[in-house]
């Protein structure tokens, strides 16, 4: 049973060839896999759905290049959705890349609305300073927000002179890939003021926000990709985060059987001794 | 006298802080939100400190000709090429736009792909029944991960409910415990910090 | 008379009171919806005679707090409902001002909780002040921290130390700092060469004044080299990259991760795990300790990251914080077991206590 043995000593790059391929060929032959919807996303739909046309929703792109590949979709479809319904978007950013990151989105989307700088959205751009920067924005957006992203004064902007304060907001979504993120957005913000946060996370993080769902103090959830994919099949604009799960699908399924071989051969191990 | 001026700064400070979260009275507002802004001041001068040091560091290496100094002559010249590109055309320009989207963006996302490399390695060697406690482990971990994705669907219908239930029954428990555990060890250390109990972390030794 | 009816039956009826539990500078306002109106006009003056100017319109909100007013000065508002054909005012309420309170009543749980705490940690650390001997568990993580520097200083290879991603504003940093202070006493009285490259450069001042520290300390400051103690980078995957090369290249017998770390966790593992290195790694975010218990040799979960520093210190006192800490810990854990009974039995008497939401 050398086999065994040797399988137990195998070359990581193996594993790492093997991950490459199942991620690679269901990108060039797409399997059409149906994404199904989970309750925290719809909940992040229907409340969207539910906002009156006009209302504040501000996105906050607290991420990085990093995980633009897992947020990026999550950004472009609830900018999609938001747009759809009217509602206003007020973009900022915890982490310096991000706004500029989801600045990308937003210039992409926005025109094919009809939708004006300033008027309908406005991108604030990357605020520093994280928790102790968020607790004084939500008792007044106009001692801390001066200019918008490209240093035009926020007051030439009828948007920029409708938030004052955390009052004026009616909805959060902070796309999330760590600190400062959603943590410091419920901590800082929505116990303070009493906000609705929503928030897209990388797949990673999702699980933590599970005690955050059911305690209320986030009204839904995008966790990873497969968020992302659910909410581009809710706004049916099936774009990258769709393309994705074929491929994600075919990762998951190797590391399952990875470590079912890996379990085999503890087996053989403990049968040998 | 080194270390008691920076234990009176943190005393009065952290318990000034403190004390403001529960009297909304505007003068002790706008104190704590006074001390915030220097805070933020001061992270944005450390920026420099950061840049100073990479400059000191790499620029020693080069002098004194260290191993691998060829590859600090590179980082240098890049630094110094961004921040020029930043300068002269603004975070907005032609050349320091091109850099993030399609340098910094791909090397960043490079990198984290590695995760799903090193996921399935460790995966291979880690996730192994061999306790009741890790078969149970186990045993969650391949549902989710089945669950999680669109073949898990189209597998049995029935999965995604079962991990929405594994994520906010089992997990969501286990998360609180830890995150209670560590919270209350947070505040301890912090009255630890506040009342000079533990210095280590300001470079002082013993009470 | 089916008109007048109909009038009364869409008459707004309006509130304004102080704002509770603020500095004393707004007013708010709460008002009966209507779904036959599609908006809201509010209206205010400092003279119930006099002339009310419109503050603001909104649509599918019922309350509204007035930010822009003096504290202490007197104000008179009315609520107009618009629909689309008709419109019908609230009457004229006031006189109403706002006033500053003392204290955050909605605050007062948490208040309690710290106080609580806090009286624990210190009956303890007094106890220990006197001599008292305190029992604190083993934990395994923290006692292979000799065991790895000894072995580093065996194979003559240097220590890494990786004090996680985040700033000194997170406790996780400040705790990684503690830490810090100790592997340095060890790794200096060994003569090891330490390695800490940081991810921000405040934790990088910070990290170099506790290292240089240290050296004095055990009395080898000729050991202490500040360029080992370096700043590489604030973006997260540059810097994942930049402390990957040093394991490659430096092969570190011994790697710490301690402190806040996000996605390169595992990637920090695997890499050292590669190189061979014995790895202690402790953080207080449960997302990322199940890779690291699968990666690394010993894991500090949680609050044993912020015991670490006390624990290997030995001294009485942060002992007996420790221990003041246990007994907080359990007596929220009974208060915990009394809310979920509470809640069961529908009292919901520490439900609304502890409802923290601030109105």
């Amino acid at each position: 049973m050398k086999f065994f043995d040797r399988l137990e000593k195998i070359d990581r790059r193996i594993i790492f060839f093997l991950v490459g391929l199942a991620v690679i060929i269901p990108l060039i032959i797409p399997l059409g896999l149906p994404v199904d919807i989970t309750g925290p996303v719809q909940d992040v739909f229907d409340r969207v759905e539910e906002l009156p046309e006009g209302s504040i929703v501000v996105v906050s792109c607290d991420y990085d290049p990093g995980s633009e590949a897992e947020l990026s979709p999550a950004t472009a479809a609830f900018l999609e959705h938001c747009f759809r319904k009217n509602l206003r978007v007020y973009m900022m950013g915890l982490w310096p890349a991000g706004p500029e990151l989801g600045n990308l989105a937003l210039e992409s989307i926005a025109p094919t609305y009809g939708k004006v700088y300033g008027v309908d959205y406005i991108n604030i751009g990357y605020r520093p300073g994280g928790p102790v920067m968020l607790v004084s924005l939500g008792r007044d957006f106009t001692d801390l927000v001066r200019a918008d992203y490209a240093g035009v004064p926020i007051d030439s902007f009828p948007l920029g002179r409708a938030v004052k304060s955390a009052r004026d907001i009616d909805l959060v979504m902070t796309l999330s890939a760590g600190d400062p993120g959603v943590l410091h957005w419920i901590i800082y913000f929505s116990a303070r003021y009493g906000t609705e946060i929503a928030t897209a996370t990388t797949a990673i993080m999702a699980p933590q926000q599970y005690p955050y769902l059911s305690s209320g103090q986030l009204i839904g959830l995008l966790g990873g990709l497969k968020g992302a994919a659910e909410y581009e099949t809710l706004v049916d604009k099936k774009a990258r985060a769709v393309a994705g799960m074929d491929s994600q699908s075919i990762v998951h399924l190797l590391l399952v059987v990875f470590i079912v071989i890996g379990n085999i051969i503890l087996l053989y191990q403990k049968r040998r001794k | 006298m080194k270390q008691t001026i920076p234990l009176i700064i943190v005393f009065t400070f952290g318990f000034f802080v403190i004390i403001a979260f529960f009297i909304p009275l505007r003068v002790f507002q706008d104190a704590s939100q006074t001390f915030e802004t220097w805070y933020t001041g001061v992270i944005a001068f450390f920026v420099f400190i950061g840049i100073f040091n990479i400059i000191k560091v790499n620029v020693n290496k080069i002098q004194r000709k260290l191993s691998d100094w060829q590859y600090s002559i590179i980082l240098l010249f890049f630094l110094a090429f961004m921040m020029g590109a930043g300068f002269i055309g603004g975070p907005e320009g032609g050349v320091f736009d091109y850099l993030f989207e399609h340098m910094q963006i791909p090397l960043g996302a490079t990198m984290f792909s590695l995760l799903a490399f090193f996921v399935a390695s460790a995966a291979f060697r880690a996730f192994r029944a061999r306790t009741p406690e890790a078969t149970l482990l186990l045993i969650a971990a391949v549902i989710v991960m089945i669950g999680r994705v669109p073949i898990g669907y189209y597998i049995w219908k029935g999965f995604p409910n079962l991990v929405e239930w594994i994520m906010s029954v089992p997990n969501t428990a286990a998360k609180r415990g830890i995150l209670f555990g560590a919270d209350l060890g947070l505040i301890s250390m912090a009255l630890r910090v506040l009342l000079g109990i533990e210095r280590s972390y300001m470079g002082g030794g013993r009470e | 008379m089916l008109l007048i009816l109909l009038v009364f039956a869409n008459q707004v009826e309006l509130k304004a009171f102080d704002t509770p539990n603020d500095g004393g500078s707004s007013i708010t306002l709460e008002w009966h919806p209507d779904t036959l109106f599609n908006s809201y006009v509010i209206f205010r003056s400092v003279d119930p005679e006099g002339n009310f100017e419109q503050i603001c319109e909104l649509s599918d909100r019922t309350t509204y707090f007035d930010t822009q007013v003096v504290g202490g000065e007197d104000y008179y508002y009315r609520v107009e409902a618009r629909g689309r054909e008709s419109a019908v005012s609230s009457y004229i309420v006031g006189p109403v001002r706002a006033f500053p309170q003392i204290f955050n009543t909605s605050r007062i749980n948490i208040a309690v909780c710290i106080v609580v705490l806090f009286f624990a940690i210190i009956y303890y650390i007094t106890r220990a002040r006197r001599g008292q001997r305190l029992f604190i568990r083993k934990i395994p993580g923290i006692t292979a921290v000799e065991e790895a520097i000894g072995r580093a200083t065996e194979m003559g290879k240097p220590v890494l130390y990786v004090p996680g991603i985040m700033d000194i504003d997170e406790p996780e940093t400040i705790a990684s700092m503690s830490i810090l202070g100790r592997v340095a006493e060890k790794t200096a009285e060994y003569g090891t060469p330490l390695y800490v490259p940081t991810s921000k450069a405040m934790v990088m001042s910070m990290a170099q004044q506790v290292v240089k520290e240290a050296s004095i300390r055990v009395g080898r400051p000729d050991w202490f080299n500040i360029d080992n103690v370096r700043y590489l980078t604030d973006d997260q995957f540059g810097y994942v990259s930049a402390v990957d090369g040093i394991m490659v290249r430096e092969k570190p017998a011994t790697n710490f991760y301690l402190g806040k770390f996000y996605a390169e966790s595992l990637i920090l593992a695997e890499t050292g795990f590669s190189t061979g290195a014995i790895q202690i790694a402790g953080t207080a975010l449960p997302d990322q300790l199940p890779f690291f218990v699968a990666a690394c040799d010993y894991t500090l979960l949680g609050e044993e990251l912020y015991a670490a520093s006390a624990y290997l210190s030995q001294e009485p006192v942060q002992l007996g914080s420790l221990k003041g800490q246990d007994v907080g810990k359990l007596i929220f854990v009974i208060v915990v077991i009394l809310g979920v009974l509470d809640r069961l039995v529908g009292f919901d008497i520490l439900y609304n206590l502890f409802n923290t939401a601030q109105q």
